[in-house]
């Protein structure tokens, strides 16, 4: 427990040293929300779009997405970040110490799952004054917010320890993040794309969180089923700790 | 336990390429033990097996009693390591750090405390204590990384190249470092480097590292006598003709690929006067006439014909500092 708790410590450190990463993550998905947002809501808040987007207003119906992203991003950017461990050497310092490399991950995952959730906090307390949203969701949401917390810093720490340089690092980020924030249904809803994209969707673990963000916070029926969307997201957290966990284990500086 | 370190026919391919190519060599308790050798001449490598962070591909280390392959968290225990690159969180504060580290290895509440002021007073870093690492100079990192590996006392210490990069001011200050947490933890200092001063003012033993093999190895002094007393060089207006100079006052001969002839004699002062009466009377033209005690680099130039600095210097400071440089970018 030593090593985990003290990898969550430093995580949270980092972060409150960094202003302006607290900063940069809480004003782009502000962005997103106010300006999509409101730009949006001007078209789709009339009687024949309302059950488009499940018989809420548009900005009830985006708040629950963004909170989402903001929890998918973060805890991406926060797992991916441990390339710099590796290129800047603390990595090292952790594989010559006699620590249990399996709590060591654990704790860098549960740090960053942490400082994503807490973001996601901000947004959704911001967004109070946006949108009609259910205070009695907001315990569920932060349970479920925290399970893909997890799932996607593992993922991020899973891609990083396999990235050699950081010259891959945009790229990653492009080819991952944009696609399934898009993916998503965090902006429109997954029942009018193409066929094709919904079948993306579909693969897509971040679709699961933002169907049940959506459920608790703005009472939108869920278009997989609640428990669906828990149990998907478990077992995606579940699987991608183990892998992550498995690499870090065999992780050498060579 | 007479020996910190005990290594047999250690052999570390990557691939094809074979960066230690066989070494054997012990380092008693208690001394400081130095890897004399230019870059990319294995000594890394050989730390980093050491260390436990990578396996040999053959032959045997046993630091500290244990076996590198067999128990590495028993050597991990007892350990601790400077590497060659810094290695500490930027972000954080002095105090972060030490105290991140310190719980990594066990240590909590008063004790760790305690003894992160200690360490912090000794490198003279507990002013900043509360200022992130990347606010400080080369020299201040390098100091709060020896004070974060004497945090949970090593048995034996790995400094990889500790003052690679920094100025001849710095890094005379972090020798002082060196010698008085060694005097003070009496613990076993197992230091590479590519400065010659540096193994010398510091290593009680040194090997001389060359293309992954140790070409020689004992106290400077011990290894300055492979060459004689004194050292002259000369520069001739027809080397490849003349080759060498004989004549029994001069020990030892030879032509270096740079043109100059090496002379090893016992006393140079009264050497050079013969040397230029042994020239006119043979003929042979000297344009120049250079002299000295040897150094460990005259050993190595000896042994390999080339120089330590040749490539070591100037690349070497250049890599630390292009490192230091990427951090600060990719952290911000």
């Amino acid at each position: 427990m030593r090593v985990f708790t003290t990898m969550v410590y430093r995580e949270l450190k980092r972060f409150s040293h960094s202003r302006a990463r607290v900063l940069g993550s809480i004003i782009n998905p502000l962005i997103w929300l106010i300006f999509f947002g409101k730009g949006w809501a001007g078209v789709f808040d009339n009687p024949m779009a309302a059950p488009i987007f499940g018989g809420v207003d548009y900005m009830t119906y985006l708040v629950p997405g963004i909170v989402a992203m903001t929890v998918f991003n973060m805890s991406f950017m926060q797992g991916i970040t441990i390339i710099w461990d590796k290129q800047f050497g603390f990595l090292k310092e952790i594989l010559v110490a006699p620590a249990s490399r399996t709590e060591a991950i654990l704790g860098r995952i549960t740090g960053g799952a942490i400082m994503a959730l807490i973001q996601g906090v901000i947004i959704l307390t911001l967004s109070f004054a946006l949108a009609d949203l259910k205070v009695s969701g907001v315990l569920p949401a932060f349970g479920l917010g925290f399970i893909v917390g997890i799932a996607i810093a593992a993922m991020g720490v899973a891609i990083a320890l396999r990235m050699t340089s950081m010259e891959g690092f945009q790229m990653v980020i492009m080819m991952i993040m944009l696609p399934m924030t898009f993916l998503s249904g965090a902006f429109y809803p997954i029942r009018t794309m193409p066929e094709w994209m919904q079948w993306l969707a579909k693969i897509n673990p971040l679709t699961y969180a933002v169907d049940g963000s959506r459920y608790y916070l703005a009472g939108v029926a869920p278009t997989f089923g609640i428990t669906t969307d828990w149990l998907v997201l478990t077992a995606l957290a579940a699987v991608l700790v183990g892998v992550a966990a498995f690499e870090f284990r065999r992780a050498t500086i060579e | 336990m007479e020996n910190a370190i005990e290594v047999d026919g250690l052999v570390k391919k990557y691939g094809d390429f074979e960066a230690v190519r066989g070494i054997s060599f012990r380092v008693r308790k208690s001394e400081i033990f130095a890897f004399l050798g230019p870059n990319g001449a294995g000594k890394t490598t050989t730390v980093h097996v050491l260390t436990t962070l990578l396996k040999p591909t053959s032959g045997r280390a046993i630091v500290a009693g244990h076996d590198v392959v067999r128990e590495p968290n028993e050597v991990r225990r007892k350990i601790g390591i400077v590497f060659q690159d810094p290695s500490i969180d930027s972000e954080l504060t002095a105090y972060e750090n030490m105290y991140i580290h310190g719980r990594i290895y066990g240590l909590t509440g008063r004790e760790l405390k305690e003894k992160i002021e200690r360490l912090l007073k000794f490198v003279e870093l507990w002013d900043f204590k509360d200022k992130q690492v990347k606010t400080f100079s080369g020299g201040m990192q390098r100091r709060l990384e020896i004070a974060r590996s004497l945090l949970h006392e090593p048995q034996i210490l790995f400094l990889d190249e500790p003052t690679i990069g920094l100025d001849p001011q710095t890094r005379a200050h972090i020798w002082d470092y060196i010698r008085a947490m060694k005097e003070e933890h009496d613990m076993t200092v197992f230091l590479t480097t590519h400065y010659m001063e540096e193994a010398e003012q510091l290593a009680d033993r040194i090997a001389i590292m060359d293309h992954g093999k140790i070409i020689a190895e004992g106290t400077a002094e011990e290894l300055k006598r492979l060459i004689g007393n004194d050292v002259v060089y000369l520069r001739l207006e027809a080397p490849e003709e003349v080759k060498c100079l004989k004549a029994d006052f001069i020990r030892g001969c030879k032509l270096l690929p740079d043109g100059r002839v090496r002379l090893d004699v016992e006393n140079a002062t009264e050497a050079l006067p013969r040397i230029f009466e042994l020239a006119s009377k043979s003929g042979i033209k000297i344009l120049e006439a250079t002299y000295h005690r040897p150094t460990l680099n005259d050993v190595f130039l000896h042994l390999t014909g080339r120089e330590i600095r040749d490539e070591a210097d100037e690349r070497g400071a250049m890599k630390a500092r292009m490192k230091r440089r990427m951090r600060a970018f990719g952290r911000r």
